[in-house]
């Protein structure tokens, strides 16, 4: 029938934007790196994850609130790690090295500042 | 090592209980017991931990905060912060470490506690708590059945909203299995929901628990409400709480807008389709205190192309222009008062009819029907204003009691034209809602009791020219010849007027009983007094049972009334010829609700998995009964004589085989019959049954979307067209039909455009109209809608977000 026809193919055409949009994903080459962060509370996850999400190069991304550590895994031909380091920076959090931008660190919600009452473990 | 003792005291126990107990030994087991109860306290005692939640204020100080819920994340274990802000709270084997804190008006967090922490020290800051939700929350569902409710309710988040177009509130339930949405007739592009198997005027739909679509506004009111103001719509089936009046029979279906103090600074949208609709949504959001914020969010909507694609001659979408203000002021101070003011203005004008009808020659003259020269349309034009200011005042202490006062206020007015006929009618409503609500032993005992009362003033009326045609006065040996069909000799004027002012004001208590969230009852009963009615009482009763872990069991019971608005409830019936006709005395409408759910979470192949099962059962005491099959030239509107019920029972299932890709399939058959005249007949225009099943996969951070839903729909019946001639009966039943969306998102730093198409099958239902080809004509009809009219539509647009 006509219908299941349509029905068929509008399947296969959706199972053909998932492998598309997986194999878009896919690329040849990747590094991974961790930078110690300035993050505070569960807030700041969400904050640089989906901050440092639309970065150029960067393929995942991972914070661990407790330790602090953000795990990155970029591409090398596209991004540095200083330029990752900057990123986050410009978010309001302190990278490795590289202090908080100012501007950014100021817009943080009370809880994301430094110091902000720490974490109790 | 705490661990190790609860082991070796569960061994002693067992010991001695299959020792003594078993050999039903004449032993005094109660000071056995006591023993045993006290050493196993004891071991459990250093299984708690304890703290104190407090607040810093801007000079440093410390204070202590009372009433804060403390308990263990994805649990219902749990326990409240006493007058000096401390708590004492057992662990939960199996090994769960993160702790919420949440309290109104303050930024709920998780903390996370090591295994040898047995005292805290937490610290809150202010904020709102439905800000904290959004920002703490990696991936919250898109749409999720909620555990905690005692009421069945689904949540409709924003997430879900954006996987299909969803211009407005009646497009914002495609991909929802419970509510169903509908063109109510062919011309006006008016949408109807139905819920449990009755029209959406049974369900009370509010915003922000403010009454919204009601009284006049039911026939386009979902039109009313654009889909980016929307933060999230809740669906709850079956009877629902006292504490908004008694008007709610099938359900209740409230809309939250976005809030200025947790909404984007900037919000764009622009959208168009293939029939050349554009849609423009801009909204900004102002903080301008810590505790004010401001904002105002503006709605436009244009379409003036004309189209036929089913060749009947008319137009298959009325032109619409739609121009949609609100403009809210927040105010927040946690912990002790909130104030919510908002105000809203609309414009919208459709026009439909024959695509060669002209506006501007308008006029309710009967010349040119005979010789088709006259064409046929409709207008609508409407004005709207809305305010409501919302109060609520928190008092401190250990019952956190609040008070809330809920005022709203509506002026409509809306001028229309079918044809020839003309409609009136200007609506003033009042709405007052007083809220006292309070908590005891934790939350163990809750009560909320107040007053509301509501005036409603119409002013409406319907002007109707019935036409009489010459074959209408031959005797029935004459055959007629087409002449004598087609040529008007008599038309005859009649107004009928529906003024009418109403106004209730009663009283309500409700009760909750909530034993550590296994068992959970609300009791509540309402009692009011309407100048047309009388006094009418209203019980309700819910429950909630935690029958195992993951297995929730509902039931419901309550009465609900409304009063009929049966101009505006049933303007589809005003696109037709057919003779109105109202009995005397026709009363307001009083119902019972039943309603029984299983909801079951698991897990699958260890993913998260979710089945319900429910039905539900209205049953009508009194009803108006709208008639459409008697005869068709008229619809007769009379109180029911006999039974009127809808039974409904829907299965559904939701899983996530990964963690980016959920499927959602349901089911649901409605049974649905009313009394005509005395023969029980299933309810015209009612589906069936009804199959969906959705497709949602994203990529990481959701940077690609891809959403696909199919909606199966069974045949339901058509209106009875047996006394008309042989050549304009409609079959008796509808086809079983398949509607597929889909749509693709690609979201980027500060923007996102999406793609998609509607009824991608391009299913139309032939022949909407009946006797199309002259609408000035006795069998004229085009209410009798049960399928789309537009076939196929692909669409596009852009959302930009500057927080």
């Amino acid at each position: 029938m006509k219908t299941k026809n349509v029905i068929l193919g509008s399947m296969v055409l959706f199972a053909l934007m998932l492998v598309s949009a997986a194999a878009f994903s896919q690329d040849k080459k990747e590094a991974t790196i961790k930078i110690k962060t300035s993050a505070v509370c569960d807030m700041c996850k969400d904050r640089i994850e989906q901050g440092m999400a639309y970065e150029k190069g960067v393929k995942n991304i991972v914070l661990d609130v407790d330790t602090k550590i953000v795990t990155i895994t970029y591409n090398p031909s596209k991004t540095t790690p200083d330029e990752l380091r900057k990123a986050i920076s410009k978010l309001g959090y302190d990278a490795d090295n590289v202090l908080a931008d100012k501007a950014a660190y100021n817009k943080l919600p009370a809880c994301c500042k430094k110091d902000a009452a720490p974490k109790k473990k | 090592m705490n661990v190790c003792i609860t082991r070796v005291v569960i061994h002693l126990i067992k010991i001695i209980v299959n020792d003594q107990f078993m050999n039903n030994s004449s032993i005094n087991k109660i000071p056995l017991i006591f023993f045993l109860m006290l050493l196993f306290t004891w071991t459990a005692s250093s299984q708690n931990i304890s703290g104190n939640v407090f607040e810093k204020s801007g000079s440093g100080k410390q204070g202590a905060l009372t009433g804060v819920n403390v308990y263990w994340a994805g649990t219902t274990t749990g326990t409240v912060t006493d007058e000096n802000g401390k708590f004492r709270l057992a662990r939960v084997q199996g090994g769960n470490s993160k702790l919420v804190v949440s309290l109104l008006g303050y930024r709920r967090d998780t903390i996370q506690v090591l295994k040898d922490k047995s005292k805290l020290n937490i610290e809150m800051f202010p904020g709102d708590r439905q800000l904290s939700e959004v920002e703490i929350k990696a991936r919250q569902d898109n749409s999720f059945v909620s555990k905690m409710k005692t009421q069945a309710t689904t949540v409709i988040n924003i997430g879900e909203l954006q996987r299909a177009a969803c211009c407005n509130l009646a497009e914002s339930f495609e991909t929802n299995a419970s509510v169903d949405v509908s063109y109510s007739d062919a011309v006006s592009g008016a949408r109807q929901i139905q819920l449990l198997g009755l029209s959406g005027i049974y369900s009370q739909i509010m915003a922000e628990n403010v009454p919204l679509i009601r009284g006049l506004a039911t026939p386009y009111g979902l039109n009313y409400v654009p889909g980016p103001w929307m933060e999230s719509i809740q669906v709850a089936k079956g009877t629902s709480s006292v504490v908004q009046g008694y008007e709610s029979i099938t359900g209740q279906i409230n809309v939250e807008y976005k809030k200025p103090e947790n909404a984007e600074k900037l919000y764009l949208n622009v959208y168009g389709n293939s029939n050349l609709r554009f849609e423009a949504n801009a909204s900004s959001a102002i903080k301008i205190t810590d505790k004010l914020s401001t904002s105002l969010l503006v709605h436009a909507d244009d379409f003036r192309y004309k189209f036929d694609r089913n060749g009947d001659g008319f137009m298959d979408l009325p032109k619409l222009t739609n121009i949609n203000l609100f403009n809210r002021w927040d105010f927040i101070n946690p912990g002790k008062w909130v104030s919510r003011l908002g105000v809203k203005y609309l414009y919208e004008d459709r026009n439909g009819g024959q695509m060669d009808f002209d506006k501007s020659s308008w006029n309710t003259d009967t010349t040119g029907i005979t010789n088709d020269t006259k064409k046929y349309g409709i207008g609508i034009r409407t004005n709207r204003f809305e305010a409501f200011w919302k109060n609520g005042v928190f008092f401190k202490g250990s019952a956190q009691s609040s008070l809330g006062l809920i005022l709203s206020f509506i002026n409509h007015q809306q001028d229309a034209f079918y044809g020839i006929n003309l409609y009136h009618g200007h609506e003033q409503n009042f709405n007052a809602n007083l809220i006292y609500t309070a908590q005891f032993d934790g939350e163990k005992h809750k009560i909320s009791a107040g007053a509301s009362g509501f005036t409603d003033n119409y002013s409406e009326n319907y002007v109707q020219t019935r036409l009489a045609y010459r074959y209408q006065y031959l005797p029935d040996t004459v055959t007629p010849t087409y002449a004598d069909k087609f040529t008007l000799v008599n038309d005859s004027v009649y107004t009928y007027v529906m003024d009418r002012r109403e106004w209730a004001a009663g009283g309500f208590f409700e009760y909750t009983f909530n034993l550590k969230d296994k068992f959970t009852l609300i009791a509540g009963a309402r009692g009011d007094y309407n100048n047309r009615w009388g006094f009418l009482f209203t019980p309700r009763l819910h429950l909630r049972v935690t029958l195992a872990k993951g297995l929730a069991l509902r039931g419901s019971v309550g009465k609900g009334y409304r009063s009929p608005n049966l101009l505006a409830e049933n303007s589809p019936m005003l696109i037709s010829q057919r003779v109105l006709n109202f009995a005397p005395g026709l009363t307001n409408e009083e119902a019972w609700n039943f309603g029984l759910s299983l909801t079951w979470d698991f897990n699958l192949f260890s993913r998260k998995a979710e089945f319900t099962v429910d039905g539900y059962r209205t049953s009508f005491v009194k009803q108006t009964v709208v008639d459409q099959d008697s005869l068709p030239t008229a619809v007769f509107f009379y109180n029911l004589n006999g039974q009127s019920y809808a039974n409904v029972v829907q299965a559904q299932f939701s899983f996530q085989p990964l963690k980016q890709f959920t499927v959602l399939a349901a089911f649901r058959y409605n049974d649905v019959k009313v009394t005509e005249g005395n023969r029980l007949v299933q309810k015209a225009l009612v589906n069936q049954y009804k199959a969906l099943l959705t497709l949602s996969y994203a990529t990481r951070f959701d940077k690609w979307k891809f959403d696909l839903t199919g909606q199966l729909n069974g045949p339901s019946r058509i209106p009875d067209t047996r006394k008309m001639p042989a050549v304009l009966q409609l079959p008796e039943k509808s086809p079983v039909w398949f509607n597929l969306l889909a749509q693709i998102t690609k979201k980027f730093r500060n923007f996102e455009i999406y793609v998609g198409g509607e009824n991608l099958l391009n299913v139309r239902q032939d022949n909407p109209i009946v006797e199309y080809f002259k609408p000035y004509h006795t069998h004229f009809d085009a209410s009798m809608a049960w399928g789309p009219v537009v076939g196929i539509t692909g669409y596009a647009g852009i959302r930009l977000t500057i927080k």
